[in-house]
């Protein structure tokens, strides 16, 4: 027997989409609500193209020591740990190289702008690295050095995927799934069978797009591309995932990393951990025991860890 | 040597004396003092380190929490966790799509 999600709810946020399903269908407005108010405020706090936002304060900073509040304390937490964890493969001082390889805006502008002349004169270099942001937790005070710059968006939206759907389910006492983009968080007690979920390239596409259908239980299951946001510069092709050690659009043998973890969040990070780590992710992810399904360029699909097997080719 | 000379030099040695135990003392004290907050200093920036890691590991458990029972992958330095169970089969489409975005 296949139980639905008794309400489900869409819209569009961060440039992108968020989808909400819950098992109680009374729950569905007070469980949008408490979404609404989160991802307003993490927005408030960490947008990259909001110049009202703290991270564009602290970017501006120049060096100096800025007080920030307790969810951007937190929000910063988050990508230092994913930094920690990855040895520094996914890194929060982004920033500057998303700029310099065109990402400057919302990627919606981004899109609809004419394409950027060449990078030409601005040759490949890693990023000032996370070691190059100093947090005091207790004090929230934060500091950048090296001419670090944030950009959190790797972290963020799993973060509040992993936090709304925790406040959703203990608030609302509905079982419930939030998904950001694609990234996803369950919390509260599920469907008899599972939230099913379609794996596959790009996170709009429909429930029957190439891919293959899984069903979670708990945790988090994101997905990590460079398919989708990508445009070009000087006709090369850029994409958001960015290789720290280079600042420069990562070139991976995958096209596609989706990894399930104990949280959202911790499956942002492997997945996009494992398009930078390239073919070394694949006995990563199986050491690690994080079930993922990798996809390569010419759509062949490898898994690890406990991921079901795929019946066919992405 | 006269008898005021000898208590005179006496006199003097032991002024001396004094003086340098005076100085002994409060470059001892100051010493401390400095140490103090040197420690007070370094105390603080290994606590405010010790902070983020704590509050690290506590995102780690709050994640083991919500998948009811997850481990982490590395331990007691809070690895990535991984699900308390992996990704059963499922048929069909799905009631929401994992992607990228």
């Amino acid at each position: 027997m296949t139980t639905l999600a008794a309400g489900s709810d869409s819209f569009c946020v961060f440039g992108t989409t968020a989808t909400l399903l819950v098992s109680d269908p009374g729950s569905l407005d007070d469980a949008r609500a408490i979404l609404d108010a989160e991802l307003s405020a993490v927005d408030r706090a960490c947008s990259r193209f909001r110049p009202d936002s703290e991270l564009s304060a602290l970017n501006e900073s120049g060096g100096a020591v800025v007080g920030v509040s307790e969810l951007f304390a937190r929000l910063l937490e988050a990508a230092l740990r994913a930094a920690r964890l990855t040895d520094g493969d996914v890194d929060p001082t982004c920033g500057q190289a998303l700029a310099e390889i065109g990402y400057d805006r919302d990627f919606a502008l981004l899109k609809a702008a004419a394409p950027r002349p060449s990078l030409a004169g601005r040759l490949p270099r890693p990023v000032p690295g996370w070691r190059c942001v100093h947090l005091d937790s207790e004090r929230r005070l934060v500091q950048l050095t090296n001419g670090a710059q944030l950009d959190l968006g790797a972290t963020a939206k799993a973060w509040a995927a992993d936090r709304c759907a925790d406040l959703i389910a203990a608030k609302a006492g509905s079982g419930v799934l939030v998904s950001i983009g694609g990234d996803m968080a369950v919390a509260g007690q599920p469907p008899a069978d599972g939230w099913r979920v379609r794996v596959t390239d790009d996170h709009a596409a429909g429930p029957e797009a190439p891919g293959q259908t899984v069903a979670i239980r708990s945790g988090g299951l994101a997905t990590s591309s460079t398919t989708v946001r990508a445009w070009a510069v000087g006709g090369r092709r850029m994409h958001h995932i960015v290789n720290p050690a280079t600042g420069r659009p990562a070139v991976s043998c995958w096209r596609t990393a989706s990894v399930a973890a104990g949280s959202c969040l911790d499956a942002n990070t492997a997945s996009t951990a494992a398009i930078i780590r390239g073919e070394a992710a694949l006995p990563w992810l199986q050491q690690g025991g994080l079930p993922a399904r990798l996809v390569r360029a010419d759509g062949t699909v490898e898994t690890a860890a406990g991921w079901p097997s795929d019946p066919g080719p992405a | 040597m006269r008898r005021d000379d000898v208590r005179f030099a006496a006199a003097a040695r032991d002024d001396g004396l004094r003086k340098i135990s005076k100085y002994t003392w409060r470059a001892g004290a100051a010493g401390v003092v400095c140490s103090a907050l040197i420690a007070l200093a370094f105390g603080h920036h290994t606590a405010a380190q010790a902070s983020t890691g704590g509050s690290q590991r506590s995102t780690s458990g709050s994640s083991q929490s919500t998948s009811g029972g997850s481990q982490s992958t590395s331990g007691s330095g809070g690895g990535i966790v991984v699900p308390a169970q992996p990704p059963a089969p499922a048929q069909g489409g799905g009631q929401v799509t994992s992607g990228a975005t």
